[in-house]
């Protein structure tokens, strides 16, 4: 991204416009959150808190309306974090498990393995496989490099499927 | 298990896992950063006042027990979910109309202001209500000209375009949506294969999403008796198919 795009900030917009301006991201904020928590409820509650904080931090926001989408993203991701660990009273808790999420029959080898990562190793697979992010976007999440991005991703997948090579992962 | 399985069965699971965000999240998140104050000077004096506060009242809620509390389940989608103070009163409290089930083909010219040239698919939501299950298909810019929704059909099989492939969904018989002037790929970033575990819509597919029209083809179990109407904040076409007795 060059030093031009970066100094760019979006036109100031007030609370209207900024909820209009996000819509379109919530979906995909609500699906990283949800698997992140593997919680719906505590996931809606994740994205209102974090759209709360990106409106307050909306001047910080460098670079063109295509930086809003890994900005906000990253922004859910932490709040995802900032949620597992002020709940820790609750990680034990019954929904958790009586709920859509509990451990069937019929669940998958591939569905426990996700379930059994951490949400830190599940956030690049979401990223990439889930909401079919670039690799670009997924690293301006991450915050990190591309090349960092690529190799989190396939750690991550590998952990999943031993036989995956970065040209199956990554295309 | 080929890579090609490997991604689309792992797309599965994120599904199983995350389903769909209730109806009425974007009105909490719109109602709640209307509410929240803009960033403004130093104001860590609150936020540490607020945080000596929540310390606080957490070590009496822990010593009082009230934090043990039974659990919900899942929030439910859609209109079932519970009251918060961040749900807006607007039309998207209006109920649901008086259950009528469309015999034919239901044709309906989009309500209200003006139709953009493509109106962009921004959320695909089902979810189960008792005596009917919802799919709701939600536009983020506008509505679009005009939707087609068939009479159900015998049969789930439908032919994807442009490919000519043909797919077969779950359930017993087949409704396809068709939506001129939209979008299934600008703002839409979910799955366009769902597949819900709910007893009566069964299935969501992309049949089309080429040159202005999305198609979708709905696999349901029951004789596929619907009703679909309009909501407007945010604007979105809502279909119930009611359960077979």
């Amino acid at each position: 991204m060059s030093a031009a795009l970066m100094d760019q900030r979006l036109p100031a917009v007030d609370a209207d416009s900024f909820s209009r301006l996000i819509e379109p991201i919530l979906d995909p904020a609500y699906r990283l959150a949800a698997v992140m928590l593997n919680d719906r409820g505590a996931a809606e509650d994740a994205v209102q808190e974090a759209s709360v904080k990106a409106w307050r931090k909306i001047g910080q926001l460098r670079g063109d309306a295509a930086s809003l989408r890994p900005w906000f993203l990253a922004i859910v991701a932490n709040e995802c974090r900032m949620s597992r660990r002020t709940r820790w009273w609750s990680v034990l808790k019954f929904g958790e498990l009586s709920s859509g999420q509990e451990v069937r029959e019929s669940q998958t080898d591939l569905h426990r393995a996700l379930l059994r990562m951490s949400p830190e190793e599940r956030l690049p697979l979401i990223l990439h496989f889930y909401l079919d992010l670039p690799l670009e976007e997924v690293a301006r999440t991450l915050r990190v490099s591309p090349s960092a991005a690529r190799s989190r991703i396939y750690r991550a997948a590998k952990r999943l499927r031993g036989d995956l090579t970065v040209e199956d992962v990554i295309r | 298990m080929s890579d090609e399985n490997f991604r689309r069965e792992l797309n599965q699971v994120f599904d199983d896992v995350a389903g769909s965000p209730s109806s009425n999240l974007r009105d909490r998140v719109q109602s709640a950063v209307s509410a929240a104050p803009e960033a403004r000077g130093p104001y860590w004096i609150a936020a540490v006042a607020a945080a000596v506060i929540a310390v606080l009242l957490v070590g009496v809620l822990v010593m009082g027990g009230p934090l043990k509390r039974p659990t919900s389940p899942a929030r439910p989608a859609a209109t079932q979910s519970t009251p918060s103070p961040f749900v807006s009163q607007g039309p998207a409290a209006t109920p649901t109309p008086v259950y009528t089930c469309a015999a034919q083909d239901f044709n309906t010219i989009a309500p209200g202001e003006p139709t953009p040239p493509v109106a962009f698919v921004s959320a695909l939501r089902t979810g189960t209500h008792g005596s009917y299950d919802r799919i709701t298909i939600e536009f983020g810019n506008g509505v679009p000209h005009d939707v087609q929704i068939s009479a159900p059909s015998a049969g789930t099989t439908f032919t994807l375009s442009p490919s000519g492939q043909q797919a077969t969904l779950k359930g017993d018989h087949g409704i396809l949506i068709t939506i001129h002037g939209s979008d299934l790929h600008t703002s839409y970033t979910g799955s366009t294969d769902i597949i819900t575990g709910d007893p009566t819509i069964a299935e969501v597919r992309r049949v089309q999403d080429f040159e202005g029209v999305v198609q979708l083809g709905l696999g349901v179990n029951g004789n596929g008796c619907y009703d679909a109407f309009w909501m407007t904040g945010p604007e979105r076409l809502v279909i119930d198919v009611v359960q077979s007795a």
